[in-house]
């Protein structure tokens, strides 16, 4: 019985990663349709920033705000220069300056920075375990669940009580009548941009503090993973980003422990299996989109 | 007189000619990557290879008599871009060709360097069927990974461990197959295989494996993986997170600043590595030479390796008294003790992958302590 339940704990914390980082790239194609594969770039320069933060011993809650405030800059950058001037070329167009900008960051990192890993010492603590009852948890995964949901509490009364909260979502349905509105299209644009780089540093937080090191390569699986979830909830859909983080993370570590052991090179299958079978029962995803728009 | 004159000043200048004409040009080409992910290795090796050239060079070139001018390809990490750069070499003329640190790109340029009976070296690929898969004119030049698996068994049954965990990955040759050379080295010695573990490569969540290995009754003695960044980090917070305890055993690719920047739970980890730069030996003094030319001191032991295959060229060249592809084949393969930056090269009885010393270190408190030089007894090498 414990090994299930920490089976299900450890579910519960991977799906919480991926549920962040679905929900960043869902905050912007919810808005300008833009599926972003330089998402896993914005979680690099994070945990980039956190690596100079540690290197010169910044105090670690500043060096953690400073990473998140990078991702987030950085995200804004992106979209100022690449992806503004794209603002009217279509779906396809916008999808491959992603892929360009995610390409041109990557090569920046190993060219600039360095090919090598660099280490992200974090303090000891991150490492221990805390015992709840008869099941223990990692510092780390005990993060993940904890930030996972004050983040998703945060974003919350960011989209339901605040004015640009709520030109986002009503942008997210029907973005020309927004702009007749009178909300400036681009202070949205960018906002969204802000938060999905934010929702990307946030999430490089809890992976670099697993891995314990920032390479130039690292955002290449979890945007995939974030682009997975976010097929699976609904692309667009802010709950269903959210929900499908959670069925992506929570299949994958029960099939983790419990697949047997000559099926286990296999795992990636099984789950894509999973996410077909999702994918035939509803075809716009978990929780589709309101204005249902599919890419 | 004055025709003698002519003509002694004539003899004069074709003997400074034939002089001059004794220090042949030649090319080396490499077809590596430069971008992409083989670059965390191919970059430092190619940082090396260029130090030495330049200072091989300096001293009249290759076999004393070879100037040698390096013609660089960058192949992204792409297997396809390795091939077309490597055609793109062999048809410029290249007398030797450097392939990336990784078997499947090297395999393939290969094919198209053995036919064109050149000698090709990879940087730093460890799979030791690599050469066998190529033919005769391929070589491996960094310790491969069935020789790290028999020191890294010898170790293990000589700290008296009876029972070992494995986790390897079917992603790539090398975190599936040293794991597996560790198996058959550590059974052979007597030890039993208490349970194997399967990740996916830049998987990171091992929550789900480490709970089942911590579910194993009894624990094994020792943990042994050839994981490496960003997997082996996560790997072993995760595992002292679910509060395992067993010692874990490492291969090279855990030789980085990371595995000693995890702190306390990094303490007792045994891993090998194509050397130590101590102060005061060979590797060493290398690291300060590098660092002053560069202003930067080598980010991993990649440098020191790929640093040493021109000096291994060197030795056959001069061995063979020529470049000439299949002569320079037989010395390569005849050469034995050479002796580099981390100890000694012999590829006289192998299959190409060379014989040559590997060295354990352990961590402790943030520091790599060695613990053992020596090159694999063949006898306990497992086959590749």
């Amino acid at each position: 019985m414990d090994i299930v339940l920490q089976q299900v704990l450890n579910a519960i914390s991977l799906g919480g990663i991926y549920a962040l980082l679905a929900l960043g790239l869902a905050v912007v194609f919810s808005i300008v349709g833009l599926i972003n594969f330089a998402h896993g770039e914005l979680m690099t320069v994070a945990g980039y920033a956190l690596f100079l933060g540690v290197l010169f011993a910044v105090p670690l809650p500043l060096a953690l705000a400073l990473a998140v405030a990078a991702a987030a800059g950085a995200a804004v950058l992106t979209e100022r220069l690449a992806f503004r001037p794209m603002r009217r070329a279509d779906a396809t167009a916008l999808l491959l300056t992603s892929f360009a900008v995610s390409a041109i960051l990557r090569v920046l990192f190993q060219n600039g920075i360095s090919a090598r890993p660099k280490p992200v010492p974090l303090p000891p603590a991150l490492s221990g375990t805390v015992d709840l009852g008869p099941v223990h948890l990692g510092a780390v995964p005990l993060a993940s669940i904890l930030v996972t949901l004050v983040s998703l509490i945060l974003l919350t009364l960011f989209l339901k009580r605040t004015t640009m909260g709520r030109a986002m979502r009503a942008a997210a349905e029907d973005f020309q009548v927004l702009r007749l509105m009178g909300i400036r299209a681009n202070r949205v644009v960018a906002v969204a941009f802000a938060l999905s780089g934010a929702l990307a540093g946030v999430s490089a937080l809890l992976w670099v503090a697993q891995r314990g090191s920032v390479d130039p390569l690292m955002g290449f699986i979890p945007v995939l993973k974030a682009f997975v979830a976010a097929v699976i909830g609904g692309l667009g859909s802010l709950p269903g980003a959210v929900a499908g983080g959670f069925v992506l993370g929570i299949t994958e570590v029960l099939f983790q422990a419990f697949l047997p052991e000559a099926a286990l090179p296999f795992r990636d299958a099984f789950v894509l299996s999973v996410v077909i079978a999702i994918l035939i029962w509803r075809p716009d995803g978990l929780i589709p989109a309101k204005s249902a728009r599919r890419s | 007189m004055k025709r003698l004159g002519r003509l002694l000043s004539c003899s004069a200048a074709i003997a400074l000619l034939g002089g001059a004409a004794l220090a042949e040009d030649v090319t080396i080409g490499l077809a590596t990557a430069q971008t992409g992910g083989l670059a965390f290795a191919d970059q430092p090796s190619l940082a090396g290879f260029q130090m030495a050239i330049e200072e091989i060079n300096a001293k009249g070139g290759l076999g004393g008599k070879y100037m040698v001018t390096l013609d660089i390809k960058d192949t992204r990490s792409d297997t396809g871009a390795t091939v077309q750069a490597a055609q793109e070499l062999v048809a410029a003329g290249v007398k030797v060709l450097i392939t990336p640190c990784d078997a499947d790109p090297s395999i393939a340029a290969g094919q198209i360097s053995q036919a064109a009976q050149i000698p090709t070296l990879t940087f730093c690929g460890t799979t030791p069927t690599i050469t066998d898969a190529v033919g005769d004119y391929m070589f491996g030049t960094y310790p491969a990974d069935n020789g790290q698996a028999a020191l890294l068994a010898e170790h293990a049954a000589s700290k008296g461990y009876k029972s070992a965990y494995i986790l390897k990955s079917p992603d790539s040759a090398y975190t599936l197959r040293l794991p597996e050379y560790f198996a058959e080295a550590f059974t052979a010695k007597g030890g039993t295989i208490a349970g194997e573990g399967t990740y996916g490569l830049g998987q990171q969540d091992f929550a789900a494996e480490v709970t089942k290995i911590a579910a194993l009754d009894p624990q094994p003695d020792v943990i042994m993986t050839a994981a490496y960044e960003p997997d082996f980090p996560a790997f072993l917070k995760a595992l002292r997170g679910a509060g395992v305890t067993a010692p874990v055993l490492g291969s090279d690719g855990i030789d980085s600043p990371t595995t000693t920047g995890l702190g306390e739970i990094a303490n007792g980890i045994v891993h090998t590595t194509a050397g130590f730069a101590a102060d005061g030996t060979p590797l060493g003094d290398f690291y300060k030479r590098f660092a002053e030319k560069t202003g930067a001191a080598p980010e991993t032991v990649y440098v020191a390796t790929g640093y040493e295959i021109p000096y291994i060229l060197d030795a056959a060249v001069t061995a063979a008294g020529s470049m000439d592809g299949p002569a320079l084949r037989d010395a390569l393969a005849n050469l034995e003790g050479v002796a580099v930056l981390t100890g000694k090269v012999t590829y006289k009885g192998t299959n190409r992958m060379p014989s040559r010393d590997i060295t354990l270190v352990e961590i402790q408190n943030g520091a790599r302590t060695p613990i053992l030089t020596a090159t694999p007894d063949p006898a306990s090498v497992p086959a590749p």
